[in-house]
């Protein structure tokens, strides 16, 4: 499967799910103007692989600068389907990627994570540029 | 008169320390222009970044929440071709060494019991409680009163250094006038 490319925009995330090394990367900011158009075709895809996944190996990497309320509801479905993933046998690996000037970003990683009972999770402080 | 009468009014704005002011009808495309120029004007002051990302998630729930809910809102029927503009008012100053954001809009008077209801909840917890508030709402879903998560207020008391505060004023037999702010 082609791999999905998005650029960051100031407010959208940098999306790099390559489908064939199962590593998928959200990095950046999120605060779309509609959610559901910006995550839709990026879920969809996801969700689909990660159901026909089996016993392999998948990465995330999740790096998040800042997302709103909003997209708060997709990184909740997001973690539902990593672990339902990780239920069904793969093996999954997330990272929460946080920047060590900014604990919410730790503390919503702590939150996030926790609902992940298969899937392997790992806070990680960002390198300082 | 004419400069005098608008220099007053800008006087008056930043004698109480607002650096940014908006009135007027707030579009998604307002809020992601403002949010920009409010980043770029953050990131120029001495605040750490933990402070400048609060200030500027919670001026995205505030605008939004404005955006949303607003019941002062152009064409008042819903038209399907055209983009309905919600009218709201949302300033960003300083207080001493805190941030302030104040947003305000028209509420349909029967909705502000149920309005202060969820904020007098959230205004007596503390942050662990905020946070478990927080995850419950994101899996509970919608709730009646918002097209969203309806988790935007406590994204703000999350955020805030102390309680939020918010108030009403009664503006004509229909609507009331809804305050919030909050303090970084």
């Amino acid at each position: 499967m082609e791999p999905l490319k998005i650029p960051a925009t100031s407010n959208t995330p940098e999306v790099d799910f390559d489908f064939d090394q199962n590593r998928f990367c959200l990095k950046g900011e999120s605060h779309p103007e509609d959610v559901t158009a910006f995550y839709q075709p990026v879920m969809d895809p996801l969700e689909a692989h990660l159901g026909n996944h089996g016993d392999g190996t998948c990465e995330f990497v999740l790096e998040f600068i800042y997302f709103n309320s909003s997209s708060a509801k997709i990184v909740m479905t997001l973690m539902d389907l990593i672990d339902e993933a990780a239920e069904a046998g793969a093996t999954v690996n997330v990272k929460w990627v946080y920047d060590p000037e900014d604990d919410n970003m730790l503390e919503l990683g702590e939150e996030f994570g926790e609902d992940l009972e298969h899937a392997k999770f790992e806070l990680v402080a960002q390198e300082s540029e | 008169m004419l400069a005098t009468d608008l220099y007053d009014l800008r006087k008056t704005l930043m004698q109480s320390g607002v650096m940014f002011a908006y009135s007027g009808y707030m579009t998604e495309q307002v809020r992601l222009a403002v949010g920009e120029t409010l980043k770029q004007k953050l990131s120029m002051e001495e605040a750490d970044t933990k402070t400048v990302r609060s200030v500027f998630a919670v001026f995205v729930e505030q605008m939004q929440n404005v955006i949303r809910y607003s019941a002062e809102r152009v064409p008042e029927e819903e038209t399907p071709e055209v983009t309905e503009l919600s009218f709201g008012i949302l300033t960003i100053g300083k207080e001493g060494n805190e941030y302030v954001l104040l947003s305000g809009n028209l509420i349909r008077s029967e909705d502000t019991e149920r309005v202060s209801e969820k904020l007098r909840e959230i205004q007596g917890m503390n942050h662990d409680q905020l946070k478990r508030f927080y995850k419950d709402k994101l899996r509970e879903g919608p709730d009646e009163y918002s097209q969203g998560a309806g988790i935007g207020f406590i994204e703000i008391a999350r955020r805030a250094s102390r309680p939020i505060e918010f108030d009403f004023a009664k503006v004509d037999d229909r609507h009331s006038f809804f305050a919030l702010k909050a303090n970084i």
